[in-house]
């Protein structure tokens, strides 16, 4: 005879959470970014790469937002900048994600020597300040977008593997991971089949709220001239160069406060989401009333 | 309303935000109080500090220049910004009539800062020590053409000749050099100095002055400031400031100390941070020495069969929109015709060789048979020519040449990077810039066929015989006829060589308006000393 195990369901409480004013805000700067990044070529925006002779020319009605060193439109590298730092963003994120889940959630299901040999690289990598070996690995690598992904890859996984690691230890003694045990399924059956799932959201919460983080330290390469390579239209580069004319204050402003907007809209959607999928926290702000 | 969870990181990660955008709106570094009354007048100097050591005989830097000026008199000088004449400082001098013996006489009285007097052997043992060190400057000393070292002997109490195999016409204009400041032997020995590869006196030079000059150094670091204070012992008349301060400040913080009265001059300000400076500052315009070229790999293994192409070079001569060039670098800074330094003795107008013609360009490109091969153009990252980033220039130079048909892949590194590869030959085409290291046009021959400069851009001997027949040319001219050899050779090399002539940038100092008689040298930046 079988006997069916099914897992606890948890209920959706996402509608919940997005009746809140700063989701609604951090969600609505997020759709707008994308959209402005997917939208771009058709715009009515000038070629970010174009050189005119108005160098430096401060905000007008021809150039709403300036031109830089060059004589290019700030609003439309700005707008253009959204190409580069939100694809990249969600590749450094999934990458992170998966690298860290997979080595975490292996970690965690097998332990004994395993779990010690990749925690204890983790270790290794927490050990150093994020940005300071992200700029090691990306010098070492050559200055260029894919390798900044590649540096910041390579200190941020941990983050997830351990997450995940604390997660799949918790779950792996539950019942119905047992159960599933008992009644013949491998490890990696088990694992992908009767914890993953259950482990999936705070993973998806912590994704969600390290895209403004990702985002940040991107543009931070950039501006020390380890990532985006001229005349690629890149936010953090785009205020490193700002930062060389320093009476030109538009020209470090705008992409600046792209940052700052896409980075806070991303913190305002991954704490509401995670007030939707974790159930203490959300349990917490839904009792609580001020 | 619901209670909005705050969570640290979120909060650090907005912070951070919030801090890049504030970036291009505050600048960071401060700089040193100032004042200008009281008994001692105190100036402070602000520079981007390129400074390794104040060893004379191992500084080759412009900070290292400014800073020696100071300290150590040298045999000749210049007057001023005028680098076209030497004079006698610590000594006379008189060339033979072939140029290759140039005699020095010791001129009048001058004391070091130990209240030793200066000797002729002090400057014979000053220039053998460069010679030994085998330093940076140490070329200055040896012959252009073979890397000899020149015979450098005492011939009586008060004499010196200084030899040369072949003809030397550019002796009187080398020995002003700061690198060749002379310095106490009797002090030196005692702190291990010596006129051998062994010499170990760098360290003590790096904190005590040696010299005979108008300053003696009060304290040093090669990374955030030198203070000097006065040569009690120094003969020439006393200079207005009884202290002065040059300090290591990036450019846009040069703007807020100048402006703040926090320094009384900024070195390092380019042509866009100048703008809106203040009436209540003084700008000195001048044009920089240093030239900006761009260079065409012509070794057929790293130019990859596009640039070491004579008509894909003169593609590249042609497509080069050189007034737009100079719009970018700012008001101020012109075309030089050749490498040769507008200011300078045998410099040449732009000819038809550099001059924009777009279609011109194309055509030539068709010529070469050129295929859309993408062309690794190199830059450093981290220098400026005179405020003018290479990244501004580089990007620049991509697009007009991409408007006649030429892809362009940017590469840039840091410039010790940088010049580990275009040393060793192994880069395509670049974007790099060349001081003078004394005023003479021989000093640029180098940009010749075979010599150093030559093949890094693998532009070997037997390539271009007729540039090669005209820098000999040059190198054996003496008197009046040094500047139409000179000017033949460039013409020479502009036809057939791998090197860009781009811009010279200007060169801008920002001063208080109390601050006067501030003169930019092609060869120390300035005499601190001569400022009132």
């Amino acid at each position: 005879m079988t006997v069916a195990v099914a897992p606890p369901r948890r209920r959706m409480r996402l509608p919940a959470a997005w009746r809140r004013p700063l989701a609604i805000v951090g969600a609505a700067v997020i759709v707008i970014w994308v959209l402005i990044a997917l939208l771009a070529p058709v715009l009515p925006l000038q070629d970010p790469l174009h050189q005119s002779s108005a160098v430096l020319a401060s905000p007008s009605a021809g150039h709403l937002l300036g031109t830089d060193e060059l004589g290019r439109d700030v609003l439309s590298r700005t707008l253009w900048g959204s190409q580069v730092s939100l694809p990249l963003a969600v590749v450094l994120v999934l990458a992170s994600l998966v690298i860290g889940s997979v080595l975490g959630a292996v970690a965690g299901y097998i332990g004994g020597i395993v779990d010690e040999v990749i925690m204890r690289i983790a270790d290794l990598v927490f050990a150093f300040p994020t940005i300071i070996l992200a700029m090691v690995v990306a010098a070492a690598l050559g200055p260029s977008l894919t390798n900044a992904v590649i540096a910041l890859t390579f200190v941020n996984w941990p983050n997830y593997a351990r997450v995940m690691r604390a997660l799949v230890l918790g779950a792996r003694g539950q019942e119905y991971v047992i159960a599933g045990r008992l009644l013949g399924s491998g490890p990696f059956t088990s694992l992908r089949r009767d914890v993953l799932p259950n482990v999936a959201s705070p993973m998806l919460v912590l994704a969600t709220l390290d895209f403004g983080n990702q985002i940040l330290l991107l543009s931070g390469l950039s501006f020390l001239g380890l990532g985006a390579v001229p005349p690629t239209a890149e936010w953090g580069s785009m205020v490193g160069d700002g930062v060389q004319q320093f009476s030109s204050w538009w020209l470090a402003t705008f992409p600046g406060l792209a940052i700052f907007s896409v980075v806070v809209g991303f913190n305002f959607l991954g704490d509401a989401l995670r007030d939707a999928l974790d159930p203490r926290t959300a349990g917490a702000v839904q009792g609580t009333t001020v | 309303m619901s209670r909005v969870p705050v969570r640290p990181a979120a909060l650090g990660a907005t912070a951070l935000a919030a801090a890049l955008v504030l970036a291009g709106c505050s600048a960071g570094g401060g700089s040193s109080n100032s004042s200008s009354g009281g008994p001692t007048k105190t100036l402070v100097v602000d520079n981007t500090f390129d400074l390794k050591t104040s060893d004379p005989a191992r500084a080759f830097e412009l900070t290292g220049s400014i800073v020696d000026k100071a300290i150590y008199e040298t045999a000749l000088t210049f007057q001023g910004d005028d680098t076209t004449k030497p004079l006698p400082q610590l000594a006379t001098f008189k060339e033979s009539s072939d140029n290759k013996v140039l005699t020095l006489t010791l001129n009048g009285k001058h004391a070091f800062s130990s209240g030793n007097p200066v000797t002729i052997d002090d400057i014979v043992w000053s220039y053998k020590r460069v010679q030994a060190i085998a330093g940076n400057p140490s070329f200055l000393l040896t012959d252009q053409s073979t890397g000899k070292n020149l015979d450098i002997a005492k011939t009586s109490s008060t004499t010196m000749t200084i030899t040369d195999t072949n003809p030397n016409p550019a002796l009187p204009f080398i020995l002003p050099n700061p690198s060749l400041g002379v310095l106490d032997s009797k002090v030196l020995t005692k702190h291990g100095g010596t006129t051998t590869k062994s010499d170990g006196a760098e360290q003590y030079l790096n904190g005590h002055s040696a010299g005979s000059g108008p300053y003696a150094l009060t304290s040093y670091s090669a990374t955030t400031k030198v203070v000097f204070g006065p040569n009690p012992h120094y003969v020439g008349s006393k200079p207005t400031y009884g202290r002065v301060v040059l300090q290591n400040v990036t450019g846009p913080s040069q703007k807020i100390d100048v402006q703040g009265n926090q320094a009384q001059i900024a070195t390092g300000l380019n042509a866009q941070q100048v703008q809106g400076i203040g009436s209540s500052l003084k700008v000195l315009k001048s044009t920089s020495p240093d030239v900006g070229y761009l260079w065409l790999n012509q070794n057929p293994t790293y130019g990859k069969g596009v640039t070491n192409n004579a008509a894909f070079v003169t593609a590249v001569r042609k497509g080069l929109n050189y007034q737009d060039i100079l719009a970018v670098a700012g008001t101020g800074s012109s075309q030089p015709g050749g490498m040769v330094p507008s200011q300078f003795l045998g410099s040449i107008k732009p000819d038809a060789t550099n001059t924009y013609d777009a279609s011109a360009a194309k055509a030539a490109l068709t010529k070469a048979g050129y295929k859309g091969q993408t062309v690794t153009l190199s830059y450093p990252t981290d220098a400026t020519l005179s405020g003018v980033e290479f990244s501004t220039l580089a990007q620049k130079v991509q697009s007009q040449l991409e408007a006649v048909g030429v892809k362009v892949k940017l590469a840039g590194t840091p410039i010790s990077t940088l010049l580990d590869a275009y040393r060793a030959g192994k880069l395509q085409a670049g974007i790099m810039y060349w001081g003078p290291d004394f005023p003479d046009p021989s000093d640029y021959t180098t940009f010749s066929p075979g010599e150093a400069l030559g093949l890094r851009a693998g532009w070997a001997a037997s390539m271009s015989p007729e540039v090669t027949k005209a820098k000999q040319a040059a190198e054996a001219s003496t008197g009046t006829g040094r500047a139409a050899a000179y000017e033949a050779w460039q013409r020479a090399a502009n036809q057939n060589g791998p090197f860009v002539p781009l811009l010279q940038p200007a060169r801008y100092f920002v001063t208080a308006s109390s601050v006067t008689d501030v003169k930019p040298n092609a060869v120390w930046t300035v005499d601190l000393a001569a400022i009132k």
